[in-house]
C-alpha cells in the first residue's frame, strides 16, 4: 500500500515537472537567444562580414545551412506543404537555406506578433503593416535595421524598390522593412445593390441625399430587409462607428482626424479642430436621422463586421469599407450563387476629390531582432520578390494544376476558387507581391481601369507617412480612447436621444481626459512633418 | 530515550514521503506563480523590446496614472465588486440549492439527465454565447422583441438601455457556472454520514428538516473555503462574460463597464506592457488586501473555517 503510494507520487511528480522543466529550458533559449543578438552587435558583425565577403568578392557566404522562419497572418493555402517543398528545393541549392511559413490566424493578430516579438522566439522575417502597428514596433526595436545589410546581401532587390519606398518605410533613418512595390487605391465608398435600384426604380446614389433616397426605398419597397450592418471599429486606437465613413465626402481631410484636429488634403499646414466645429453637431445629428431611419439596426454598437452579410443577402449595402477591390470581390461572390445580383460602387473621393495610393508601410517583410541570420534573411527576401519562378509559384500555386494564363494574360482558376488548394493570393503574398510578375482575374478588370484612372490624379498619402510620436501624452491618449468608446461611438451610431447634450457631453469628458494637451502636441508634430516632406 | 529517537527518526521518514508528495506542488507554485512575480516589475518600467524585463527605463508610478486619470477608477472598482459580490452570493446560493435537490432525486436516470444537462452551459464558449445574446435582444430581429411584437408589445431598446443589462448578465453568469459549481457541493453532501440522515428520521424528522439541520450546517466550511478563494480575485472581473455580451457598446459601460474591460479597452490597441501590468498590480493589492482582512475576521470567530 506504502509502496503504491510512492510510486503515484512519482508519477504526479514527474507530470508536474516536466511542463515546468519545459517552462524553464523554453524560457532559457529564448533569453539565450535575445542575449547573444544585441542588435548593435549583430550589425557590427554583419556589416565586418560583409566587409570582408565584399574584399574577397566571392559573394556572401553561404556554407552554413539556414532554416528560416517566416510568421504571417491569415490562413495557409491547403498545399502550402508542397508548394514550400519545391521553393526550398530552390533556395536550397542557391542560398543553402530552407523556410517555414507560420500563418496566425486574423483574430488577435496584434497581440500574437507582441508575443512572439517580446518572447525572443526565433523568427527571421515577419509581415509587416500599418494596422499591424508597423511604425510604433520599428521604434521599439523589434525589428533589424537593414541600412547595411540590404545593399550587401541583396542588391538587386534594393536597387528594384524605388528610393521614395525606402524613405517611406524608414523611422529615424533606419529601414526596418522591405516594402511591396505594387500601389492599391483604398479609396473609401458606398457599395449597394445596384439590382435592386434598377427593380425599385430608385436614384442613383451620388451624393448623401441619393444614398439616403436609395436606402429609404429600399426600406419602403422590402420593409424586413436589414439594409447594412455597420459596427464598432476595433483596430489600432480606432474607435469610430464605421457609418460614419459616408462623412468623409464632406471633408478634404489629409489625416485620419484621430484627436479631432483635421489636416486640409489641399493645404496639409492648415488645421482645424473638427470636434468643437458646429459642422460636427450637423453631422452627428444626419447620422441620428439615418438611424432613427433604421439605416442599421438599433443594437449596431454590440455588433461585429460580418464580411459575408452582403453576399448572403443578410444586408445590402454597406457605408464602410468599399473599395474598387471589394465591390469585384463581391461580385465574383455572388457570380455562382446569385446570378442576379450586382454590386456597385459610389466612391466618396468622386465629390471631395481625394485620391491616394496606399503608403510603402501598407505590406511588408521585416526581419525581428531575434533572428540569428538577417544576411540570409534578406537573401531569401530577394529570391522571393525577383525570382519570377518561386514568386509566381507562392503567389499564385503551381501553373497547370492551381491555375493558368489566358492568351490575354488573364489568371484563369483552374479549381473552385471557394476550395482551391491554391487560390490566387493563397499565401497571403501581400508583401511580395511584384508588379512585374503580378496576374491578375478578369473579374479584376474594372479595379485596373479605375487604377489606371486614379493614377492620373493622385497625390501623396500624408496620413500613413506620419509617425506620430506619442510617449509625451500617453496617458492622456489612453484615457481619450476610453472617453471615445463610451461617447463619441454612440453619437457616431446615432444612437443617442439628444444630440446637442450628448456633444456636450463628450466634449466635457474629452477635455478631462486631457484633448488640449494631445491636440497641441499633435499639431506640433504634424505640421513638422509636413515641414520635413518639403 | 533510545526508542524515543528511534521513533523520531521513524517520524521524520513517514515525512519524508509526505514532503516528496507535496514537492511536485511546490514546484508548480514556485515555476508557475512565484517566479512570474518578478513581472510585476514591469509596473514601474517603459518597456523596451531591446531592454527587456531589467533594461527598460524605470518610470516608478508613471503607468498607474492613466487609472487615476480616466476620473472612472471609481465606477469601474465599483461595478467589479458588485457584481463579483453578486455573483459570489446568488452563485453560492444557487449551486448549495441545487446540489441538495440533486442528493435528494431518487431516480438514477432522472437524475444523471439533469446533471449533464446543468452541465452542458458550462462548455459553451463565450463567443457562441455572444451571438446567442445578440440574437435574443436585439432590437429589429432579435427572439424576444419578436415574440413582444406578435403579443402586441412595443419593442425595448435592449443594446441602448441600461437598465436590464445587470440582470442579464447575472442571469447568463448563473446559466453557465451554477452547474458545474453545484459538483462541489453535491461532493461534500456525498460526503456526509448517512447515519445522521437515518438517526434523524427515527427521531422523526422529515426531508426539510433534515436538510435544516443537518445538510446545510455541514456545507458551511465548504461555503466559507469556496467564499474565501472567490474573495481574493473580487477585483478580477470575468472578462469574457462581459467583453462578450456588450461589446464596446459604450452606451452600456455606465453598468457594464469592469476594471477588466476597461483595462482591454485602453491598452490593447497600444502595445504596453507597464500600464497593463500596472492595472494587474491594482487588481492584485486590493484583492490581498482584502483576503487578508477577511480571513482575520474569520479566524478571529472561527479559526477552522479560517483558510490559513
Amino acid at each position: 500500500m506504502k509502496r503504491r503510494n510512492a510510486l503515484r507520487g512519482l508519477i504526479v511528480m514527474a507530470l508536474a515537472i516536466s511542463p515546468a522543466l519545459a517552462a524553464l529550458t523554453s524560457c532559457a533559449s529564448s533569453g539565450q537567444g535575445a542575449a547573444t543578438q544585441p542588435p548593435a552587435a549583430s550589425q557590427a558583425t554583419s556589416s565586418q562580414t560583409a566587409e570582408e565577403s565584399a574584399e574577397t568578392s566571392a559573394g556572401p557566404d553561404v556554407s552554413q545551412r539556414v532554416d528560416l522562419e517566416f510568421m504571417m497572418i491569415g490562413d495557409g493555402p491547403k498545399d502550402l506543404d508542397r508548394i514550400v517543398g519545391m521553393v526550398n528545393e530552390k533556395t536550397l541549392e542557391k542560398l543553402n537555406c530552407t523556410i517555414k511559413w507560420n500563418y496566425t490566424t486574423f483574430t488577435d493578430a496584434m497581440q500574437k506578433y507582441n508575443l512572439a516579438l517580446s518572447s525572443g522566439q526565433n523568427l527571421d522575417l515577419i509581415y509587416t503593416a500599418p494596422f499591424q502597428n508597423y511604425f510604433q514596433l520599428a521604434k521599439s526595436g523589434a525589428f533589424h535595421s537593414l541600412n547595411e545589410i540590404l545593399p550587401t546581401y541583396a542588391p538587386e532587390l534594393y536597387a528594384f524598390v524605388p528610393e521614395g519606398h525606402w524613405k517611406g518605410v524608414s523611422v529615424n533613418g533606419n529601414i526596418y522593412t522591405i516594402p511591396c512595390t505594387y500601389k492599391q487605391y483604398l479609396c473609401g465608398g458606398f457599395i449597394y445593390r445596384k439590382d435592386l435600384r434598377e427593380k425599385f426604380n430608385l436614384p442613383v446614389p451620388v451624393s448623401m441625399d441619393t444614398i439616403e433616397a436609395y436606402l429609404l426605398g429600399v426600406k419602403e419597397n422590402m420593409p424586413e430587409q436589414l439594409l447594412t450592418n455597420e459596427f464598432p471599429m476595433a483596430g489600432v486606437y480606432q474607435f469610430n462607428f464605421s457609418a460614419i465613413n459616408v462623412l468623409s465626402m464632406n471633408h478634404t481631410w489629409a489625416n485620419d482626424v484621430i484627436y479631432g484636429i483635421a489636416a486640409d488634403y489641399n493645404n496639409p499646414n492648415q488645421l482645424t479642430d473638427y470636434w468643437n466645429s458646429d459642422q460636427f453637431v450637423e453631422e452627428m445629428k444626419l447620422m441620428k436621422k439615418w438611424a432613427d431611419m433604421g439605416f442599421w439596426s438599433r443594437s449596431a454598437l454590440s455588433s461585429v463586421e460580418d464580411m459575408s452579410a452582403m453576399e448572403n443577402g443578410k444586408t445590402i449595402a454597406r457605408l464602410f469599407g468599399g473599395t474598387v477591390n471589394s465591390v469585384s470581390e463581391y461580385n465574383a461572390a455572388v457570380e455562382t450563387t446569385h446570378p442576379d445580383w450586382e454590386f456597385d460602387i459610389f466612391l466618396y473621393s468622386d465629390i471631395n476629390k481625394v485620391v491616394y495610393p496606399t503608403h510603402p508601410t501598407q505590406d511588408g517583410i521585416a526581419v525581428p531582432i531575434a533572428s540569428k541570420h538577417p544576411d540570409r534573411a534578406v537573401m531569401f527576401a530577394q529570391e522571393l520578390i525577383m525570382d519570377e519562378e518561386i514568386n509566381l509559384l507562392t503567389n499564385y500555386g503551381i501553373k497547370g494544376e492551381h491555375y493558368d494564363v489566358d492568351a490575354d494574360g488573364w489568371y484563369i482558376p483552374l479549381q473552385d476558387p471557394q476550395t482551391s488548394s491554391f487560390p490566387w493570393d493563397g499565401m497571403k503574398s501581400w508583401a511580395w507581391r511584384n508588379p512585374v510578375y503580378m496576374l491578375f482575374p478578369k473579374t479584376d478588370q474594372y479595379k485596373i481601369e479605375m487604377y489606371a484612372k486614379f493614377d492620373e490624379v493622385a497625390g501623396y498619402n500624408y496620413a500613413a507617412g506620419f509617425q506620430e510620436d506619442y510617449t509625451n501624452y500617453q496617458t492622456e491618449r489612453a484615457a481619450l480612447g476610453t472617453v471615445m468608446t463610451q461617447y463619441l461611438q454612440p453619437l457616431h451610431a446615432g444612437l443617442v436621444e439628444d444630440v446637442d447634450a450628448a456633444v456636450a457631453t463628450f466634449r466635457e469628458q474629452a477635455k478631462l481626459a486631457g484633448l488640449e494637451t494631445i491636440q497641441q502636441q499633435y499639431t506640433e508634430q504634424w505640421l513638422a512633418y509636413i515641414k520635413s516632406l518639403e | 530515550m533510545k526508542t524515543n529517537n528511534r521513533r523520531r527518526r521513524l517520524a521524520d521518514r513517514h515525512y519524508l514521503v509526505y514532503y516528496l508528495m507535496l514537492l511536485p506542488t511546490i514546484v508548480f507554485f514556485v515555476v508557475f506563480n512565484y517566479i512570474p512575480m518578478t513581472g510585476i516589475y514591469y509596473a514601474f518600467t517603459k518597456f523596451s523590446f531591446t531592454g527587456g524585463l531589467f533594461g527598460s527605463q524605470f518610470v516608478g508610478l508613471d503607468n498607474f496614472k492613466y487609472l487615476f486619470k480616466s476620473g472612472i477608477l471609481f465606477r469601474i472598482t465599483r461595478n467589479t465588486i458588485l457584481y463579483n459580490i453578486a455573483f459570489i452570493l446568488i452563485g453560492n446560493f444557487a449551486q448549495i440549492v441545487l446540489a441538495v435537490l440533486i442528493s435528494r432525486v431518487m431516480g438514477k436516470l432522472f437524475k444523471r439527465i439533469t446533471q449533464s444537462m446543468l452541465l452542458l452551459p458550462y462548455f459553451v464558449s463565450f463567443v457562441i454565447l455572444r451571438v446567442l445574446v445578440y440574437n435574443l435582444f436585439n432590437y429589429e430581429i432579435g427572439l424576444v422583441n419578436s415574440t413582444f411584437a406578435s403579443m402586441g408589445i412595443a419593442p425595448y431598446d435592449f443594446y441602448n438601455k441600461t437598465a436590464l443589462w445587470p440582470f442579464i448578465i447575472i442571469f447568463f453568469y448563473l446559466w453557465k457556472s451554477v452547474g458545474y459549481g453545484s459538483v462541489i457541493y453535491l461532493a461534500s453532501i456525498t460526503g456526509i454520514d448517512p447515519e445522521l440522515y437515518e438517526s434523524a428520521s427515527i427521531d422523526g424528522a422529515g426531508v426539510f428538516k433534515q436538510i435544516l439541520y443537518i445538510t446545510l450546517p455541514l456545507l458551511k466550511a465548504t461555503f466559507i473555503t469556496l467564499f474565501l478563494f472567490s474573495l481574493g480575485s473580487i477585483l478580477k472581473g470575468q472578462f469574457e462574460l462581459f467583453y462578450q455580451l456588450v461589446g464596446s457598446n459604450g452606451n452600456l459601460f455606465t453598468v457594464t463597464d469592469i476594471i477588466d474591460t476597461f483595462v482591454f479597452r485602453s491598452l490593447t490597441t497600444d502595445f504596453d506592457i507597464g500600464r497593463s501590468s500596472a492595472a494587474g498590480v491594482y487588481q492584485s493589492v486590493f484583492g490581498f488586501i482584502l483576503i487578508m482582512t477577511v480571513n482575520t475576521i474569520i479566524k478571529r470567530k472561527n479559526p477552522e473555517y479560517a483558510l490559513f
